[in-house]
Formats: structure tokens, sequence, C-alpha cells
């Protein structure tokens, strides 16, 4: 009982739910800070993304007459709790280790794709054929860069089960302890071409500049979210920042775990998140203009695909 | 919820004003000012909170350039139902007040607040980007004491 309790606490309160979803958002201000400053700009308040959210709970929903309505209300919600559930998986060095019966990297992973699918469903739900656009190219876009990633996650976790004496450890807690124990895989040259393929999936997967293709607000209009307003919208709001801070700290897991206990080792984890995310985010973002969906496309089978490989062939290599 | 005393929440809610532009049949001399307004880093409106939107279902303060001609009415009344309440609308330029330039002509269906309520006119041909500034700050007190 006390067990089932405690998994509720970790997926609704702490790591999952409320903790996640107030260090995603400071973290999304900190990064629409930090655009501004690179571009010579003042910028909003860091507080920003909360101002949103009141805002976006305070108007009106509307539903198209064109909508499929239960879809259309419900999915964001979908979306949301996945995202909670995987934040819960995420291991925080000395502070918060997942119990396994939340399942393993694959698993994870898996959930990583739900809101690719939540937002293709609410595009094609909406009825507006900017959603359906914006349907194609989600979909599009995640068959290219899921293959990547995966092969990188694969040799993550083979390098670990190797060197625990088994063939793969798919288990997050494992790859957390061989990393204290062996030393971050950040810095060991043989894991970087898995680290550019995590970096190249980390802007693909949060959906911004350069791969913010599918909700490109200046060509389809954002295209799935167009039909939202109000607190559905803040749904979605809501599901991308607790999305940015699981594939932050899945980042986090696989390369640069270590950490101090107790409440420092929690603010070495969001101090990490945020350079993360100023890194691989806001100066990637400021950086470059948007590509075509198909240059999206050919970009991730060609670079991350091959370095996917490569360290797939470097890890079993070594092995 | 009175304008001299706005909630908590509504404080809170008033900084994060979202903007959607409607081009009425504009010469696009406003919009050119709207968009040097917000994207150049001199007039940063992103301070105020303020983020331009693609969609009018996400927006708050709508910006209507343009003297509203008679082909364009409909859509125009079309997209302003689509915005959410509540909603603030502010005319951008002298055209929309009263013509301007164009305001003896045949195809021009205007002015605009015969068929929307206006809450801010910001004057110019084009508007000076300070004025278009304080135009949406005038917008976001008014819309503090609708939310």
């Amino acid at each position: 009982m006390s067990d089932s309790l405690s998994l509720l606490f970790a997926v609704l309160v702490f790591p999952g739910g409320l903790f996640a979803l107030v260090l995603g958002l400071a973290i999304k201000g900190v990064d629409r800070r930090v655009a501004a400053r690179l571009q010579r700009r003042v910028g909003p308040p860091l507080l920003q993304p909360f101002f949103d959210l009141i805002k976006l709970s305070r108007k009106e929903t509307m539903v198209p007459a064109q909508a499929s309505a239960f879809i259309f209300r419900w999915v964001p919600l979908v979306g949301l709790s996945a995202m909670a559930l995987a934040a819960a998986m995420i291991p925080i060095n000395g502070v918060y280790q997942p119990s396994t019966e939340l399942g393993d990297l694959l698993a994870l992973f898996y959930l990583l794709a739900v809101p690719a699918v939540v937002l293709m469903l609410a595009g094609s739900a909406s009825g507006s054929p900017f959603g359906a656009i914006g349907f194609s190219r989600e979909m599009a876009i995640m068959l290219a860069y899921e293959g990547p990633v995966l092969l990188a996650l694969l040799s993550v976790a083979i390098r670990v089960g190797v060197g625990e004496g088994h063939l793969i450890s798919l288990s997050l807690s494992d790859i957390v302890a061989y990393q204290i124990a062996h030393g971050p895989f950040l810095l060991d040259p043989w894991m970087w071409p898995a680290l550019l393929t995590f970096l190249c999936f980390f802007p693909a997967n949060l959906g911004v500049l350069p791969f913010d293709i599918p909700e490109a607000e200046t060509e389809v209009l954002e295209g799935p979210l167009l039909e939202y307003s109000g607190p559905s919208l803040g749904l979605f709001k809501m599901m991308s920042a607790v999305k940015c801070v699981v594939v932050l700290g899945l980042g986090i897991t696989l390369f640069l775990p270590g950490g101090p206990d107790g409440i420092a080792g929690l603010l070495v984890f969001a101090v990490k998140c945020t350079v993360l995310a100023v890194l691989g985010v806001t100066v990637v973002r400021t950086a470059m203009g948007r590509m075509r969906i198909d240059q999206a496309f050919y970009f991730f089978l060609k670079w991350p695909a091959a370095l996917g490989i490569a360290s797939l062939v470097i890890v079993l290599a070594r092995s | 919820m009175n304008a001299q005393n706005p909630s908590l929440l509504s404080r809170l809610s008033s900084k994060s004003p979202w903007l959607y532009r409607i081009n009425a049949g504009s010469c696009n001399g406003c919009d050119v000012e709207l968009a040097t307004t917000a994207i150049i880093p001199r007039y940063d409106v992103e301070r105020l909170g303020c983020q331009y939107c693609g969609s009018p279902k996400h927006a708050d303060i709508v910006l209507i350039t343009g003297p509203l001609t008679i082909r364009v009415k409909d859509k125009v009344l079309r997209l302003y139902e689509e915005i959410p309440d509540p909603k603030v609308t502010v005319a951008v330029g002298v055209c929309p007040i009263s013509g301007g330039v164009f305001r003896d002509s045949y195809a021009i269906a205007g002015p605009l607040d015969n068929f929307i309520p206006v809450d801010i006119n910001i004057p110019g041909c084009p508007p000076r980007p300070q004025a278009i500034i304080e135009g949406i700050a005038k917008a976001i007190a008014i819309w503090q004491s609708r939310i």
C-alpha cells in the first residue's frame, strides 16, 4: 500500500508532476531570457512561462465545429500524464531512485514518443488543414529521429551492460551506478558519437528551431496547436515543460549523472538541466533558421544515424 | 472585477498579452512598423511579456491595420469571432479610424468601429514605434480589467 502511494507521489509530485512542471517552466523562462540577450534584446521576465499559464487558465476554450470534440478535449491530458510518468522514471543521483516497477530505458523511450503522437492526434482531431499538415510533418520528423536516438541509447546500455558482465543493461539506475563508479560518459571520447546523436535529437524532440517544422508558426500557424485556446492550450504548454525536464534529465542520466546527496543534489540537477538547455537548445535555436521537412528528414537519416551506428560499432568493438 | 483594484490573478495574467495582427487591406506600412517594433532589439515588446502568435485562437490583443476594404470585411469579422474572450482590439494607423488616404474610395467598408468594438486607436501614417508600444501598454491596462 505504502509502495503504491510512494509511486503515486513520485508520479504526481516529485520528481514527476509538480516538481518537473515547475522546473520545466523555470528552464523555459531562462531559455527565453537568454535567447533575447543573445539577440541583444531585453527579454521577458524569468517567470514569463508561469504568467502565460495563469493567463491561459483564465481564457475561454473554443472547440471548433468540425473537430472531434472528445479527442480534441482529452488528448492533451494523455500527453501530460504520460510525461509526468516519464519524469518519475528519471533518477536524480543522491536524491531519487526510481522504482523498477516504473520501467526501464526502453519504456522511457516509448513514453517519449507519446507527446508526438498526442500532437498528431490533436492536429487531426481539430479538423483544420493546418493541423493536418502539422500531423504529417510531426510523423515524418519522428520517424527520422527515433531510429538514430535508439542507436545512441542502445550503445550506452550495451556499454554499461558489458561493463557489468552481461550483454545489455536497460535499467537507468544501473547506468547511473556504472558512471558513478567509472566516471561519466561525457568525459569518455569513445562515447561522444552517442552524445552528438543525442544532442541532435534534443531540438527535434522539444520542437524548437531548427526542427520546429511541425509547429512552425510562420508557415502552418503552429500546426496541431492552431485550434487550441485557453486551458487546453495551457495543458500543451505544461506537457512541453515536463517533456523538457524528461529529455534533459535523460541526457544527464546517460552522460553526466553524478551529484551530491540531499538538497544540494537537487540544485546540481537543476543547474545541469539549465546549462544543458541553454547550450543544447537556446544557443542552437538563436543561431539557426528553420529547416524544411525534407532537409530535416535527410539530416537525421544521414548524420545522427551515421553517428549512432558508429557509436554502436565502437562500443561493440571495445567490449 | 473593478478596474481600480484588479485581483492578483488578473495582474499576473496581464503580464502575458499575446498579440495577433490582422491586415484589413492595409498598404503594409503599419505592418512593417509592427514587425520592426517587435523584432528589432531596440523596441523589444517581449519585455512586456508580449509574443506574436500565429493563430487567432491564442490571441489576447488584436492589432488591426488598414481601412477595412469591402472584400476583406467578412474575413476580418470571422477572424475576430475566432479570438477567445477576453480580448482587446487595437486599431493601428489612421486607416481603421477614418480610412486615411483611402477614405473616399469605393472599395472601403470602414471605418472599423462600425463593425468591431475598438478599444485603442493609434493614429499615424504609419504610427511611430513608440506610439505603437504606448498603445499596446494602454491595451494591456484595459485587458487587465477584463481578464
